[in-house]
């Protein structure tokens, strides 16, 4: 056997095993009750903000404390924990991607990424402000997200 | 209906400009293609000719959409969409060609606008070369015009144009019904993402397009390598042109990385998002080609590799366009790419389809005629590390890629799979050890020559810099700047001998100019990209293992049992709240929240925070520097909000990296407690618990006595002077506004007491001030602070690896030349 071969099969075996250890790591992308059954397992929770429950956060008494309530879309509802800043568009956004763990009826997340009406959809989707009602506004700020 | 004030000459022009690139690529594509298969005929001239008038009508044309809409941005005709979404009156002028990259029209038109440029060199230089090439070429920008015309076939609607008007977007909408429309409502535009109002966001994406742009024509040359039977000569082109790419694709992703690090908030300049993975793996496969490339120049070997890695290059450069701009990567990236480019899908899963199978098909119909050389390489030769050293590449590439294309399986397969808890090790835990010998390769391999190297002629060279490299990787490993001890002791030992490498490969090939190049830098383009690449594998191990945590909490409210998978403490609390004035212990250093002022414009706050270091055996103050991170303030239906921009300050050997993540903006203030009401008179005193309040003056204006209020019916204004109990004295100026038969209050704050003061009328008609003390106009920021070690070296390391692949690609043109012209003289 040719040494290029032995190298190749050793790039081989050395791609399959990292790729195997990161199917271990693998999480999955859960709804509320999904997440409940896996209690203490880390999972990606797909949900938007609960306005009906207030935010709690308030820096001067701890900065690295922010709870809310979160709903996902099938209807599921649980109390969150984020023990960082509060992220800026969190009361605009309507989509959260929440990593973390079901800590009994807390979800203890570790990383939050918002997805926020973007200004692309509002213009190609019906809910553009200014271009729908009878009295229309110029077109408002938006922001980055 | 006749619509007042709208422009649409300039659309129609630059529509039937991006129509015009379109059919006049078909054409390019056409003439050259049989101008390429004619090869000896007398009429192969002829179609080249027709070839280029093609493709110089598109190189023009794309110019011209280009202009067209330059022009619609510049000038605010907020009639057309593209101007619409993507702009605003308030825009500084240098932000306007910004406007372009935000959208997927205006990014599509700069890329296309490359291949034109690249197209228009590659003509005049590529000889004998020039059909087969354009052909592929002209392809390229078949597609890409598609992407633009926005016409329908039948139902289908192929591509999408950047002129399409407001109007006929929404042709629903009730206020289309008046003329005047653009008088009345839309007057202004959405506005940049103010994420991208940053001078590297007009930088960063040209380059990095240039960079995208410029594999494909490598990928020409190969594939026109293949079409003509010509295994060899086409790399005569094909390399200068890769170094190139590969010298401007690493700077476009770079800048990518600085801008992360200058304007984004997730605290360093490389998180593995999918987006810059997806530009950093066709980085990786193009310099697996450049290798394999050099070896099959000099010794026939892994030419059927070459031919892999060069088009793969490009085929993953259109992919990554798949992943970032169709909506696949959805949930897992921090880059906002909505859906947007959904009805792209199909289109660009098309054109990977005919740029995969068009050298792949070649391939396999020429596979027999590939040479191929059945002996071994020596393993004391230079072609068999350059091999070895190409192939980790490879395989990086693909373990990158593969991770990052997770997204598009699910959608694929329907899965709902994601990279688990800890995304960075994921990647950092296998790519140390790539660094490692990747760093160690290029150390040596550059010392050994091809075919076989005499034992004793390697080693003794390259004795001075192994002891040397051994010397200052110790010196570093003992100077305990690499403190990562987060994934426990293999990863750490891990991250040391992947620096003792890389500072093995800096000094080895500096040392390999002067002696073995004796300074000849026009030769020393290699050796300089191999020193300029260890020292940024430097910089980013010393920088990422050293970072540390500059606003620790140690008085917020830690919750104990929480722990990561490994048993170690979850997420350290990273944010340190400042109140106003009062100095914060943080790390090394004091913070200390000295005020804020708001840009004139009125979106955006700058912050003014002092670091001071103190000697902790004299006392003394050793350090004091102001950094002043800013954000900018985005009004909402909630409030205000913030969009946070960093500040540092930049040492030679280190950053303070801050940026404020919660700011209590006055505006936002919604407070219970009553202000307290005593009637306001010249000369009479207030108290309040920590002082006493004089009313200096009280100044009354109305519209009949002073035609100085043009905007108001009438005003009253307080001046105050606030007399703190420690001598201290504030002065105020309250204000009671009546306009149009509607009261307005101007409050004034004294923040430092808490005081919030404002003027208001009694229903008998009566001036009243008001005292408020309240606990909520306690003025604050919070904010997360980090320390980066070294991070210059990551960037100096950059602009060398760039000058290096520059060079060098300079060094292969003029030899390729100085070989046409000793051709021709022979």
């Amino acid at each position: 056997m040719k040494k290029m071969h032995i190298i190749l099969l050793v790039a081989i075996a050395v791609v399959i095993a990292g790729l195997l250890t990161w199917m271990k790591d693998l999480s999955t992308y859960d709804t509320v009750s999904s997440a409940r059954r896996k209690d203490g397992r880390f999972v990606h929770l797909i949900a938007r903000l609960d306005k009906t429950q207030p935010v709690v956060y308030d820096p001067v008494k701890d900065p690295n404390y922010l709870a809310f309530h979160a709903l996902d879309s099938v209807g599921g509802r649980t109390k969150v924990v984020y023990r960082n800043a509060k992220p800026v568009d969190l009361e605009r956004s309507e989509r959260i991607v929440m990593k973390g763990r079901m800590q009994g009826e807390v979800f203890e997340c570790s990383e939050i990424v918002l997805k926020c009406p973007s200004k692309y959809k509002e213009g190609e989707g019906a809910g553009m402000k200014g271009l729908e009602g009878e009295t229309p506004v110029p077109a408002s700020a938006t922001s980055g997200s | 209906m006749r619509y007042e004030g709208e422009h649409l000459l300039i659309g129609q022009l630059g529509h039937f400009f991006a129509v015009l690139s379109l059919v006049a690529s078909l054409a390019a594509l056409y003439a050259y293609a049989r101008a390429a298969s004619l090869v000896a005929s007398p009429l192969a001239a002829g179609w080249r000719r027709i070839g280029r008038i093609a493709f110089i009508t598109d190189a023009v044309s794309v110019l011209l959409v280009f202009v067209s809409l330059y022009l619609i941005i510049y000038n605010h005709w907020f009639e057309y969409r593209y101007a619409h979404q993507h702009s605003k009156r308030s825009l500084d002028v240098q932000y306007l060609l910004s406007c372009f990259w935000e959208g997927q029209e205006g990014s599509f038109m700069l890329w296309s606008f490359w291949n034109a440029v690249l197209g228009l060199v590659v003509m005049r230089s590529a000889r004998t070369w020039e059909a087969p090439v354009m052909a592929v070429m002209a392809l390229a920008q078949v597609f890409l015009a598609s992407f633009l015309v926005g016409i329908y076939f039948f139902d289908l609607r192929v591509g999408s144009s950047p002129f399409v008007l407001m109007r006929n977007e929404f042709p629903d909408a009730p206020i289309f019904r008046d003329p005047q429309y653009l008088y009345k409502y839309l007057v202004d535009g959405n506005g940049l993402n103010i994420l991208l109002q940053n001078y590297w966001m007009v930088i960063h994406p040209p380059v990095l397009f240039l960079g995208f742009s410029s594999t494909l024509v490598p990928f020409a040359y190969a594939v026109a390598g293949l079409w003509t039977r010509e295994h060899r000569s086409w790399t005569d082109h094909a390399l200068p042109w890769s170094l190139f790419s590969a010298g401007i694709l690493g700077l476009g992703i770079m800048m990518g990385a600085a801008w992360a690090y200058e304007s984004l908030t997730f605290g360093g300049y490389w998180a593995w998002d999918p987006v810059e993975n997806a530009s950093m793996v066709p980085w990786l496969l193009l310099v697996a080609g450049i290798h394999t490339m050099l070896v099959f120049r000099s010794t026939g070997h892994s030419l059927p590799a070459t031919y892999l890695f060069i088009p793969a290059a490009h085929i993953l450069v259109l992919y990554s366009t798949f992943l970032t701009r169709t909506g696949v990567l959805g949930d897992t990236s921090v880059h906002a790419f909505t859906g947007e480019g959904s009805t792209l899908y199909g289109h660009l899963l098309l054109m990977i389809g005919v740029f995969t199978l068009l050298p792949l098909g070649f391939y396999v119909s020429r596979r027999r005629e590939v040479p191929v050389i059945r002996q071994e390489e020596q393993m004391s030769s230079r072609e068999f590390w350059m091999f070895v050293g190409s192939l980790l590449f490879f395989v990086s590439a693909v373990y990158i890629i593969t991770l990052t294309s997770l997204p598009f399986f699910n959608r694929l397969f329907g899965s709902r799979w994601a990279i688990g808890e800890d995304v960075e090790f994921v990647y950092n835990r296998v790519m140390v050890l790539v660094a490692f010998v990747i760093a160690l390769l290029t150390a040596v391999t550059q010392y050994l020559r091809y075919r076989s190297t005499p034992r004793r002629q390697a080693l003794p060279r390259l004795l001075w810099p192994t002891v040397a490299a051994l010397a200052a990787g110790l010196a570093v490993s003992m100077s305990g700047i690499l403190r990562y001890e987060r994934y426990g002791p293999a990863f750490q030992a891990g991250i040391h001998i992947a620096l003792w490498a890389s500072v093995y490969a800096v000094l080895a090939n500096l040392h390999y100019i002067g002696s073995a190049l004796r300074w000849r830098m026009k030769a020393a383009g290699a050796s300089l990209a191999h020193a300029g690449f260890g020292l940024m594998l430097v910089g980013i191990l010393v920088s990422s293992s050293g970072k540390e945590l500059v606003s620790r909490n140690r008085t917020g409210i830690a919750v104990p049992g929480l722990k990561d998978a490994r048993g170690k403490d979850e997420n350290p609390l990273e944010n340190v709240t400042l109140l106003h004035r009062a100095p914060m212990p943080m790390g090394r250093y004091v913070a200390t929240y000295l005020g804020d002022s708001t840009d004139p414009k009125g979106d955006r706050v700058h912050f003014n925070i002092l670091f001071t270091r103190q000697d902790s055996a004299t006392g003394e103050t050793v350090d004091s520097f102001l950094v002043t991170p800013n954000a900018f303030l985005v009004k909402g239906e909630e409030g205000t909000q913030l969009s946070s921009n960093p500040g540092s300050k930049h040492y030679l050997h280190r950053d303070v990296f801050v940026y404020i993540t919660s700011w209590l903006n006055p505006d936002n203030i919604r407070d219970t407690s009553s202000f307290r009401l005593q009637p306001a008179r010249s000369g009479d005193t207030a108290f309040y618990s920590g002082g006493y309040v004089t009313i200096d003056r009280v100044i009354a204006a109305n519209r009949h006595d002073n035609e100085d209020l043009p905007v108001v019916d009438s005003a009253w204004l307080a001046q105050l002077t606030v007399h703190a109990s420690d001598g201290r004295t504030f002065g105020a100026e309250p204000a009671f506004l009546v306009k149009d038969g509607l009261p307005a209050v101007k409050t004034d704050t004294v923040w430092e007491q808490s005081l919030v003061l404002t003027l208001q009328r009694s229903p008998l008609g009566r001036i009243e001030l008001g005292l408020r003390e309240s606990n909520a106009v306690t003025r604050y920021i919070t904010l997360k602070a980090y320390l980066f070690p070294y991070i210059n070296l990551l960037w100096v390391g950059t602009v060398l690896m760039v000058v290096g692949f520059l060079v060098s690609a300079g060094y292969r043109i003029r030899s390729r030349l100085r070989s046409v012209r000793t051709d021709a003289a022979g």
